[in-house]
């Protein structure tokens, strides 16, 4: 299973959404939760949001060991 | 005459009481406090975060400060940024600052740009702190630091977040901010204008990003690349390493 985390206004729309997934990339698991709650799954598309892997900046494409955690990061370019 | 302190001149007994704070820890001292007054920055926003930035580099004695934002100083901004007063509206920004910094310490100097960031502007500079608000400056930014191997400290918010993320492109030529973000994508759909944000959130990331350039001023520095986030709503800092794209079209050719 993969552990997930949601950051900033993302975790305010994944309330109902799973922490734990059956998955192989990060792209897999936003396309997965996409089906299940829409509105998560738009703003996961915005441009500029960010994944991790286990604290590490990776491509929605990187391949996912199992007991991954995989955080979504929301774009913060204001100043 | 200009209170300014030149090279290698030893503090006067006035810089000493100012910078006592400095001068007692073993690993600033007199020669880490002239390194400072030695030094030059360039900070490209006066917004939320550069007030801060200013604030803390100008108090800490940064020789030379640069000034970069094309705006004038709006009510809106009275929120978050520190640096303004009520009676500043309509002003630009970096003349304001440049007052306010300049009464904070007579002993730097401080110079104002009332424009647009540009290649031509970044010459020079001992370390470039990026506080924008749009990805596009942000890229330019970027290139012209990696190009010059100038490190950069760029830092960004938006409602109860912050990111910092640091380049030490004097040591490093890899991995820059382009290697990150995605360049072809279009700037995020929310903004401090239309999304809000919290002052003091800007405050923490704009004095991290302080405590960064003088980290690397004082050579100290060694977190290239590395990306701190804050969620202010939680109260959690996430620290996460990145990568460098080998196709990046800034750094890739390195």
């Amino acid at each position: 299973m993969i552990k997930l985390l949601f950051f900033g206004r993302l975790g305010d729309v994944a309330c109902d959404a799973p922490k734990l997934i059956e998955a192989n990339t990060p792209a897999e698991i936003r396309d997965l939760l996409a089906a299940d709650f829409p509105e998560l799954g738009r703003q996961l598309r915005e441009p500029q949001v960010l994944v991790s892997v286990n604290q590490m900046i990776v491509s929605w494409n990187q391949p996912l060991a199992a007991g991954s955690e995989v955080a979504f990061l929301p774009p913060v370019t204001g100043g | 005459m200009s209170a300014i302190t030149s090279n290698d001149e030893p503090l006067s007994h006035d810089q000493f009481m100012r910078y006592s704070r400095h001068l007692l820890m073993d690993d600033i001292g007199e020669e880490g406090q002239q390194k400072l007054s030695n030094s030059r920055v360039l900070i490209v926003g006066l917004g939320g975060l550069g007030c801060p930035v200013g604030l803390y580099l100008a108090a800490a004695g940064v020789g030379q400060l640069s000034l970069c934002d094309p705006d004038r100083v709006e009510l809106s901004n009275l929120q978050r940024q520190v640096l303004y007063r009520d009676v500043d509206s309509e002003q630009y920004k970096v003349s304001c600052a440049e007052r306010e910094l300049s009464l904070v310490n007579p002993y730097i100097s401080v110079i104002s740009y009332p424009t647009e960031i540009s290649a031509e502007l970044i010459q020079d500079y001992d370390v470039v702190v990026d506080c924008t608000d749009n990805l596009n400056a942000r890229q330019l930014i970027n290139a012209c630091c990696q190009k010059k191997k100038i490190p950069l400290v760029s830092a960004s918010a938006l409602g109860w977040e912050g990111q910092l993320v640091a380049f030490d492109f004097s040591q490093n030529r890899t991995l820059c901010l382009n290697c990150i973000v995605n360049k072809d994508s279009a700037d995020p759909v929310l903004n401090c204008s239309n999304s809000g944000v919290i002052g003091p959130v800007l405050g923490a990331m704009g004095s991290l990003q302080a405590t960064t350039v003088i980290r690397i001023l004082l050579g100290f520095f060694e977190q290239h690349g590395e990306m701190q986030r804050y969620d202010g709503k939680i109260g959690r800092w996430m620290g996460l390493t990145t990568q460098a794209d080998k196709n990046c079209e800034v750094c890739g050719a390195a």
